[in-house]
């Protein structure tokens, strides 16, 4: 690569396997208290803007709370809660995120709208990092079911350069050429899954 | 002996040919369907936002799945470093042990006159400088929300960090770790795409910065400023184009033999698991183009991209380290506590694998070559990160020299500093 690559950057992460040391399930969901205000209880978010992050996977929950603690990702409200997480916080976050029944969409009022954003994602080539169903994959999010607003506000945030995808620079460039209406199809067509 | 270096050339290429085959027809068929690729790299937005599929390889199944990793976004813990450290395999007498954890991202590195160890870090934006203190490596961050700030330099009392499109000088630098202000920009002439626009900084003689400039994308056309490695002057923000059709470098050194800058590149992506290998170069005069994006490895015409230019028109690498195994930052070894045939080989950081279903590199090779670049041998000096087909425990990116004649690694994947040393028993 590219990597040399890569690094970016990039989007998807290997297992684990090797590191056995098995993060605290029952430390994050205590320490998950305090996000419950916002992000809600057993992790499905009933406000506007914020994500759900029930079943969420494991490394994207864990590098959002590394890059919002080195300031590489930024929001007002994340930022004094970070401060104060330590390394296994943040691996017990994860973990217990990811042991949470995963959101899911609604009944979807506006099929046609979904078909249109279906044909988005596929032109886009979302599913070759978010995988074929949406449910992510290592370090990429689950983005099938998340909220729609959030979802729009998402690519709008990358398309704009607020957010830059973290260390990959990858959803920056994949947004930056979508249109509003593409926005408003992919959200919908994810956020009915 | 150039009879028998061209005879193994040749006998390489028509193994590597044949090993590509299959997967070659089958890149035609799909090539045959699809127009030669063209950036418009006239426009502005080119140069803020690159193509949006750089990263990207999935026409066929056999590619699918393929993506670069990202490691445990907190790094190893101390007790998984240890483990680490007990699978790591080396020659008789040397040994590695951690020297600093908690060092997220670690790139590339650079001493302080006064003994402090500069890191860069990859997307989280921080450089660390590490200071001894009693026998305790105290790792402290003193930069943030630099953009991919992996490539750093120090001189004259300044500390140099290049951040895509900035090369950023902090003066008096080990006097002020708490506060290093925001620096003053030195030479800005550079995209300010993130895609392959993470830097490597080699410091000649002179005093003039080495500094690649990779293309945005895998493969295509290059604009006329990219895919080149530049030699720049911090004092005055003069700058030279040094060579030429280079695609993804992020390592080089200056040989202490010739004073010629030698480097590591990454050669293309989505071709297959065994093609092609990437790179170590040398330049020989100021100019030499390498190939890229007409030739790979010295003697593999690309199929799209070669556009009637031969492999013999390029200088030719001085040794191909092998497909995908991504080499990284790297160091003539200079030091004297290395066995007497260490010294002035090249100690290469392979980072690893990830467009490849079986990962190789993820360790540190050893290559001596003569002045002239000919007569290269590769051993393998550090191996054991790669875990199972597509883990690592940890994936080197640069290697230093110490004083006493050790050398540091920097892993972005586990977030630490290692020391290798040696010793005769």
């Amino acid at each position: 690569m590219r990597i040399a690559s890569l690094g970016i950057l990039f989007a998807s992460a290997i297992a684990m396997t090797s590191f056995a040391e098995a993060a605290d399930v029952a430390a994050g969901k205590a320490k998950a208290e305090i996000c419950a205000g916002c992000h809600g209880d057993n992790g499905i978010s009933q406000t506007e803007n914020i994500p759900s992050l029930a079943g969420q996977l494991d490394q994207f929950i864990q590098w959002q709370l590394v890059f919002f603690r080195a300031g590489a990702r930024k929001n007002e409200q994340m930022q004094p809660i970070v401060e104060q997480l330590n390394n296994d916080d943040i691996r017990n976050l994860g973990a217990y995120f990811a042991s949470l029944t995963p959101f899911k969409g609604g009944k979807d009022d506006d099929p046609e709208l979904s078909e249109k954003g279906k044909q988005a994602a596929a032109g886009r080539r979302c599913a070759s990092c978010h995988g074929d169903t949406f449910a992510g994959t290592k370090a990429v999010a689950r983005i099938a079911g998340q909220r729609e607003e959030y979802l729009v506000k998402a690519l709008h945030d990358y398309k704009s350069g607020q957010r830059s995808g973290g260390a990959q620079a990858a959803m920056a460039d994949v947004a930056y050429p979508l249109s509003d209406e593409e926005i408003t199809a992919l959200a919908h067509y994810l956020a009915h899954l | 002996m150039k009879s028998a270096f061209n005879r193994s050339i040749l006998a390489f290429a028509a193994i590597a040919l044949l090993a590509g085959t299959t997967f070659a027809n089958a890149q035609q068929q799909t090539d045959k369907n699809r127009a030669l690729k063209k950036y418009e790299s006239g426009t502005k937005e080119f140069w803020t936002h690159p193509p949006d599929d750089w990263f990207l390889g999935d026409e066929t199944d056999a590619q699918k799945g393929l993506a670069p990793p990202s490691g445990p976004p907190t790094g190893a813990s101390d007790a998984e470093l240890a483990t680490m450290m007990k699978k790591i395999k080396l020659p008789p007498g040397f040994k590695i042990e951690v020297y600093a954890s908690n060092v997220l991202a670690a790139r590339q590195m650079a001493w302080g006159d006064k003994g402090t160890l500069f890191v860069g870090s990859f997307g989280l934006g921080n450089v660390y400088a590490i200071k001894d203190n009693n026998g305790k490596k105290e790792v402290k961050t003193i930069l943030k929300g630099l953009n991919m700030p992996t490539g750093l330099a120090f001189r004259d009392g300044a500390l140099y960090v290049i951040a895509v499109d900035k090369l950023i000088r902090y003066d008096n630098a080990e006097a002020n770790l708490d506060n290093l202000g925001s620096g003053k920009v030195v030479y800005d002439d550079m995209p300010s795409y993130a895609a392959h626009g993470w830097k490597y900084i080699a410091v000649d003689k002179d005093g003039w910065f080495y500094i690649p400039f990779g293309p945005p994308f895998n493969i295509g056309i290059p604009p006329t400023s990219v895919s080149q490695i530049r030699r720049v002057d911090p004092k005055t923000g003069n700058a030279e184009i040094y060579a030429l059709g280079v695609r993804n470098s992020v390592g080089g050194d200056v040989d202490p033999r010739t004073g010629k800058y030698w480097f590591t590149e990454n050669a293309r992506d989505w071709i297959s698991d065994d093609l092609p290998s990437d790179k170590l170069n040398m330049i020989s005069k100021i100019g030499e183009h390498f190939g890229y994006p007409y030739c790979h490895q010295g003697n593999l015409p690309d199929t799209k991209f070669a556009m009637g230019h031969k492999c013999s028109e390029f200088t030719p690498p001085v040794y191909n380290l092998g497909a995908h195994v991504a080499p990284l930052g790297m160091k003539f070894y200079t030091g004297s506590q290395f066995p007497a045939e260490y010294k002035n080989s090249i100690l290469i950081a392979e980072h690893g694998s990830w467009n490849r279903h079986k990962y190789q590199g993820g360790r540190i090779v050893k290559i001596t070559a003569s002045p002239d670049g000919k007569n290269a041998k590769q051993e393998i000096f550090a191996d054991g990160w790669i875990q199972g087909d597509q883990g690592y425990l940890g994936r080197p990116a640069d290697i230093l020299l110490d004083k006493d004649g050790s050398i540091l690694v920097a892993d972005d994947w586990a977030g630490a500093i290692y020391r290798i040393s040696y010793s005769k028993k």
